[in-house]
């Protein structure tokens, strides 16, 4: 029944006086929303400059796909995903119904004469958005279940950064934030139905309303019933009025207040989507030589970009529940970071006139700013940028902060010192640089020098690797492996300092600099294909960050490299091993560059039996020692990442080795294997260990029987 | 120029034993045999240390009476100064000693005397006096002599030479120094308190001690439990000392405590500075425990075990139950 | 008021290294060359009595050739105001006594209200040029010095310093005055790599013996009051060494341990 003019008159009714009025308030809700953008724009023109990667349209297209999909609000949470989709879908139609209603009515009709929102596509039009409606108000009552009755762990907002008591501890204007957020959007959405059913209560005696009612099908179920309750069209014209100026004017309230509270993660959101950087964990930020100030002290040192994603954190608590040095009880939460800085800034930035420098100082203990212990905490495994839905990017702002603080040398003593011997002796282990290639000479053959000779494959070893007695074993390994399957490779010997990827990420930028300079010095004097490396942290950093500093090279992780060599037949597999395995991803490998597959494969190949634990791949669960903290002391009594995946590991029942290709994950975790009380239920093992026992060169210690 | 002249070291009214091992070491540094050796005190009442210097070798003690009752360099350092004038001794022995670090050197560029520190060999070869010390942190010996210096300073490491053993009647002199200004007041001698610890390291017999190898604080409390139960005192070296994870009073070695009755030591994590060795390596017995096998304290050990100081604190708790 | 900072550059000796050919010292090529522990100390303090005050210039000084200079630009960019190096050939040779004569020199020209030096050096351990400065310079002097307060622009300063037998002596000394400073009398600062390069571009001042007044016989072997005749690498002793497995090892050491603990089990 589908009526040419069928349409629904706009302000039916209205003294022209009620009409201006309406607009008036209209026009203030504008304005306020206007100024409100106005003053969160000055704020982040209050950060320093910042230069974004890759192309606009490039990047915005990825935004859009991101927005549209709710990929990155779906990954790791499908109802979350699912519920926000509605509310997006419901609320961005019926906010393009009034925009639609708007254009025709305020523009093309008073200056074009022309009324499209009429017909087939007024009676569509109303049939989507309430449907629309419908979406939203499933997926507000969805989220209000999930906070209210669900109360996962990572929507509490109690913070491991502060204790009971101190000034900004409480988080209980949050929460009642967000159920304002909540029940605003819910009581505008029911309030519109409401008023729908009311219209056509009023309106029934009119055939062009009432005959098309059920293009409004929710609008209509309502009016019916309230028909059946005895409202008469005289009542349900004076509620309507009642109704209409309520629902208008909370929705214009609600526009008005948009970039003064929560609502604004829409436009910051996207914003902070826009200007992502893909690679910010993994590329660090070079500082200027010019600049005067190392790292980040005052808020206005970030850059707009970085005060932009401070605003777009909606408390999602998926940063606060991936990061492991919060799991284990340490004053960080990524999330808590972000609010702190995000209050402070806008504590400071929000005002006219921009306070002293003095008050601008971030770091500290007081209300806003970030402590020493918090930052220190970090280990930049990066899983918090991993999952953050709106690409805020934790780890820089960390490093940055900690730029400052290595700056003025506040940091434990140990981590000095460590910084001082690698200075000095270009190793974190204070060996003499002589004694790098000392693993080598247990081999039965010598190891080229790549300064000297030629290679098809230079292998940068890593200080853990070439100094630490249980991974010389590793490397030893892996040289024999290599020799066998005859790939041309040499070592840099003396010519090989620390990479610099952990001393970077602890803030000591000059320091880093020194050995990026020095290593790919050393690297221009060799003559090689490729640069293979057992050492994650070493791989991240030349091959992600030494471009910046003029070394361009083709790199791979040794995972890789076997992986060619076992598919290619040049390493016979001689017994496939049968042992039930679990593999604990490296961040630096996986998360930071994507390597999930080349182990696994491995494993496939010998024989193994690979059960996952539930936080594998890109979300793995770092083992502690990354961002410096294998050279600052862990605090007395306080559990660590290392045995907390342990316990995860233990989990699987029949587990009999836990796989790491890693040099620093091989220390932690056999460390942590007794640590957890968990020696003689499974062994930790390299995967190059593995490789070798099913190659038959090696009959490795014995490993515990699968329990049944 | 002629004889040797042994300056004792004395604080708050005892001699220090470090003197009598100097006179064993003037025994080997005798050019001629019966060569004079003279010790001389200086003290403000130097009478009462004759008794204690009066060993085997002496053959005259030398009162000299000094007005400070403190620590004072520059009275010692005008006194020997004029003794060694009026007496013209080829060879003078002091201790290396923390005392001697505020006076001796300053003792050698005002006399223009030959100097050198820290000798644990000395001697006369083809009519030259040689001293030996060590050098690049004891990696190495250094031989040197002095030549055209017709006074020789030694200042002689402790524990080195064995104390003599059987007295003497030496003769008995005084000598007045000329009056010294002195620049500097003492206030009052402070017992090192923090921690107020009545564990006594140098009267300890059995010393486990601990160093920087047990990487943080957390670690002590293990060692801690060990000592106990194996009956020792717990000792340390100074970087645990300074990071304040034992008190000072615990800490061994050149201005920490002297071992000196211990028969016993057992040094976990202890890499061998030589100001640590100076405070244990006298000891009969050493058993060292380390995971680098380069580490310098294997060279003084008379036992070396190379291990991680964690597995073995655990397997050796095992062994002494209780 | 003015510091001096006296500073060394030691030596430590690397792995398998070779006594040079004249036998007196060892090969350059296996020494790894750093600024001196006592050092970091000595010019914290100063820089804490720097901060504390106003119009107090520190001042680093360093005898040593060329390659010196790297103790002293670390010295710069923790904060000291000016770095002089001394040399010249004729330094060559010289013990810490003629060495302390040139900086005595220095002193002399700077009058500063205090001089400090470490305690010792970690590599030849002489414990004798801060002390031996002060004879030089006829100063009051103090050794071993772990506390130290001094108002700047003091008359005289009240410090601690250490005694044999752990003992700590309480005292005032008159300036100027020479003090050497004993590791754990503050907590030096880190100088992070920026600072070090940033501290490139403060100019050292190199002065020679001749520009400070002291003669070449008062320099090298000539100047010294002792003369290396030989360097040579001792026989190690070496521990008897206790194989096994950690639990053999350790029932070793327990059977080592009763024999040799005495009195009560």
């Amino acid at each position: 029944m589908s009526d040419p003019n069928a349409t629904r008159v706009l302000f039916e009714d209205f003294a022209p006086a009620a009409v201006a009025l309406f607009y008036a308030i209209a026009a203030a809700a504008v304005a306020v929303f206007g100024y409100g953008v106005y003053v969160q724009v000055r704020k982040y023109r209050r950060g320093a400059a910042a230069t974004l990667e890759g192309g606009l349209g490039a990047r915005f297209v990825a935004m859009v796909g991101t927005v549209l999909s709710h990929r990155t609000i779906a990954r790791r949470d499908r109802p979350a995903g699912a519920a926000h989709r509605l509310i997006f879908y419901g609320f961005a139609l019926l906010f393009l119904g009034t925009s639609t209603i708007t254009l025709d009515y305020d523009i093309l009709g008073p200056l074009f004469h022309v009324h499209f929102w009429r017909g087939a596509f007024y009676l569509w039009f109303s049939l989507v958005l309430d449907v629309a409606g419908v979406a939203l108000a499933v997926g507000l009552g969805y989220m209000m279940y999930r906070r209210g009755w669900l109360k996962l762990p990572k929507l509490d907002y109690t913070r491991p950064d502060r204790k009971p008591g101190d000034p900004d501890y409480d988080r209980s204007e949050y929460r009642r934030e967000d159920w304002a957020f909540l029940w605003t959007l819910l009581v505008i959405a029911v309030t519109g139905y409401l008023l729908e059913a009311v219209r056509l209560v009023w309106l029934a005696a009119r055939p062009e309303v009432w005959d098309t009612r059920w293009w409004s099908p929710v609008g209509a179920a309502l009016a019916q019933a309230m028909q059946t309750g005895g409202m008469s069209a005289t009542a349900g014209g004076e509620w309507r009025l009642g109704l209409w100026w309520f629902h208008g004017i909370l929705a214009l309230l609600f526009i008005a207040l948009i970039p003064f509270t929560k609502v604004k993660h829409i436009f910051t959101a996207a914003g902070s989507l826009l200007a992502r950087d893909p690679l910010a964990a993994q590329r660090l930020p070079r500082v200027p030589e010019q600049q005067q100030r190392v790292g980040v002290q005052y808020i206005t040192d970030f850059t707009w970009k970085q005060l932009l994603a401070l605003d777009a954190c909606t408390k999602c608590g998926r940063c606060h529940e991936a990061c492991p040095a919060r799991a284990v009880g340490a004053p960080l939460s990524p999330r808590d970071v972000i609010l702190s800085l995000r209050e402070f800034a806008n504590r400071t930035l929000d005002s006219g006139a921009l306070p002293a420098q003095a008050e601008l100082d971030v770091h500290g203990k007081g209300v806003g700013q970030v402590a020493m212990e918090t930052l220190w905490s970090c280990r930049t495994c990066m899983a918090c940028v991993e999952v953050c839905p709106v690409a805020i990017e934790h780890v820089p702002i960390i490093v940055q902060l900690r730029r400052k603080l290595v700056e003025e040398g506040e940091m434990d003593p140990q981590l000095k010192k460590t910084l001082q011997t690698i200075h000095k002796t270009g190793n974190s282990f204070g060996e003499s640089k002589r004694k790098r290639a000392a693993w080598t000479k247990a081999l039965p053959f010598p190891v080229k020098d790549a300064r000297k000779q030629p290679v098809d494959v230079l292998w940068f070893v890593g200080d853990y690797a070439s100094f630490d007695p249980r991974n010389q074993k590793v490397s030893q390994a892996l040289a024999l492996l290599l020799h066998r399957a005859g790939v041309d490779f040499g070592i840099l010997y003396e010519g090989e300092s620390n990479a610099g990827n952990d001393v970077r990420r602890v803030g000591e930028e000059g320091l880093y600099e020194v050995l990026a300079a020095a290593n790919i010095g050393s690297l221009a004097t060799a003559s090689f294909k490729s640069i293979m490396t057992t050492d994650p942290h070493s791989y991240n950093t030349i091959r992600n960050e030494y471009p910046d500093f003029g070394g361009r090279y083709t790199i791979e992780h040794y995972t890789t490299q076997l992986l060619r060599l076992l598919q290619e037949g040049r390493l016979g597999i001689a017994r496939p091993l049968g042992l039930r395995v679990t593999f604990h991803d490296p961040c630096h490998l996986g998360r930071f560059n994507k390597g999930y597959d080349a182990p696994r494969e491995i494993l496939r190949l010998i024989g193994c039996d690979l059960i996952e634990m539930g936080r594998c791949r890109a979300n793995s669960f770092c083992c502690g020692a990354g961002g410096g903290r294998i050279w600052m002391p862990d605090p007395p009594g306080v559990d660590r990442p290392a045995h907390n995946r342990m316990r995860e590991a233990a989990q699987i029942p029949g587990l009999q080795v836990f796989v790491v290709s890693c040099p620093k994950d091989l220390t932690m975790f056999e460390d942590a294997l007794k640590g957890s009380g968990n020696e003689g239920a499974f062994v930790v093992r390299e995967l190059i260990e593995l490789v070798r026992e099913a190659l038959g060169q090696e009959q490795g210690a014995p490993v515990p029987q699968a329990l049944a | 120029m002629s004889g040797i002249l042994v300056i004792a070291e004395q604080r708050r009214g005892e001699l220090r034993p470090v003197t009598l091992e100097l006179v064993s070491a003037a025994q080997t540094a005798r050019r001629a045999p019966g060569e004079r050796v003279a010790v001389a005190v200086l003290a403000e009442e130097p009478e009462r240390f004759i008794k204690a210097v009066s060993v085997a070798g002496v053959d005259e003690v030398i009162a000299v009476p000094v007005a400070s009752k403190e620590f004072d360099p520059d009275a010692l350092e005008a006194a020997a100064l004029a003794l060694i004038a009026a007496r013209s001794p080829s060879l003078v022995l002091v201790p290396h000693s923390i005392d001697a670090f505020g006076w001796a050197a300053a003792l050698a560029v005002k006399g223009n005397y030959g100097f050198a520190t820290d000798v644990f060999q000395l001697g006369y070869e083809d009519d030259t006096l040689r001293a030996t010390r060590g050098g690049y942190g004891q990696k190495v010996n250094v031989e040197v002599d002095f030549p055209g210096k017709e006074v020789v300073v030694l200042a002689v490491r402790a524990n080195v030479f064995k104390p003599p053993q059987g007295q003497s009647q030496p003769a008995v002199s005084r000598f007045e120094p000329p009056p010294a200004p002195s620049r500097l007041r003492g206030r009052e001698f402070v017992e090192s308190s923090d921690g107020a610890d009545d564990v006594d390291m140098s009267g300890a017999e059995f010393i486990l001690a601990i160093g920087r190898g047990i990487g943080e604080q957390a670690n002590v409390q293990q060692f801690q439990e060990l000592a106990g139960a194996l009956g020792a005192a717990l000792g340390c070296s100074r970087p645990v000392a300074d990071a304040g994870w034992l008190p000072k009073s615990r800490q061994i070695g050149q201005s920490g405590k002297t071992a000196s009755a211990c028969k016993l030591y057992v040094a976990m994590g202890i890499s061998g500075a030589i100001q640590h060795l100076a405070g244990m390596k006298h000891v009969s017995t050493i058993i060292a425990v380390n995971a680098d096998p380069a580490a310098s304290i294997f060279s003084v050990a008379t036992y070396g075990v190379v291990a991680d100081i964690f597995e073995m604190a655990e397997a050796l708790r095992e062994n002494f139950p209780g | 008021m003015k510091i001096l900072v006296a500073v060394k550059q030691v030596a430590s000796l690397d792995e398998d290294f070779e006594i040079r050919g004249d036998g007196k010292d060892v090969d350059a090529d296996f020494l790894v060359r750093d600024l001196n522990e006592w050092d970091d100390y000595s010019l914290e303090e100063a820089m804490k009595i720097k901060e504390a005050g106003s119009g107090v210039e520190v001042v680093a000084v360093c005898v040593g050739p060329a390659d010196a200079d790297e103790a002293l630009r670390k010295c710069l960019a923790k904060g000291a105001d000016r770095a002089i190096r001394v040399w010249d050939e004729a330094v060559a040779g010289s013990d810490a006594i003629a060495i302390a004569r040139l900086i005595a020199a220095v002193a002399r020209r700077e009058q500063p209200q205090l001089l400090f030096a470490g305690v010792q050096s970690s590599d030849h351990a002489f414990a004798s040029t801060g002390v031996a400065v002060a004879a030089f310079l006829d100063w009051p002097h103090a050794a071993v010095v772990t506390q130290l307060v001094y108002a700047p622009g003091g008359e005289s300063a009240v410090l601690r310093r250490e005694l044999e037998g752990g003992v700590l002596h309480e005292m005032q000394i008159d300036t100027p005055a020479v003090i050497t400073i004993q590791l754990g009398i503050n907590t030096p600062r880190y100088a992070s790599l920026r600072s070090i390069k940033q501290a490139a571009a403060k100019p050292i001042e190199v002065l020679t013996p001749q520009q400070l007044g002291v003669a070449e016989a008062e320099l090298g072997e000539a100047g010294s009051a002792s003369r290396v005749r030989r360097m040579y690498v001792p026989e190690k002793s070496r521990a008897q060494m206790i194989e096994g497995t950690v639990e053999e090892q350790a029932a070793r050491l327990a059977q080592l341990i009763r024999e040799r603990r005495g009195g009560a089990s």
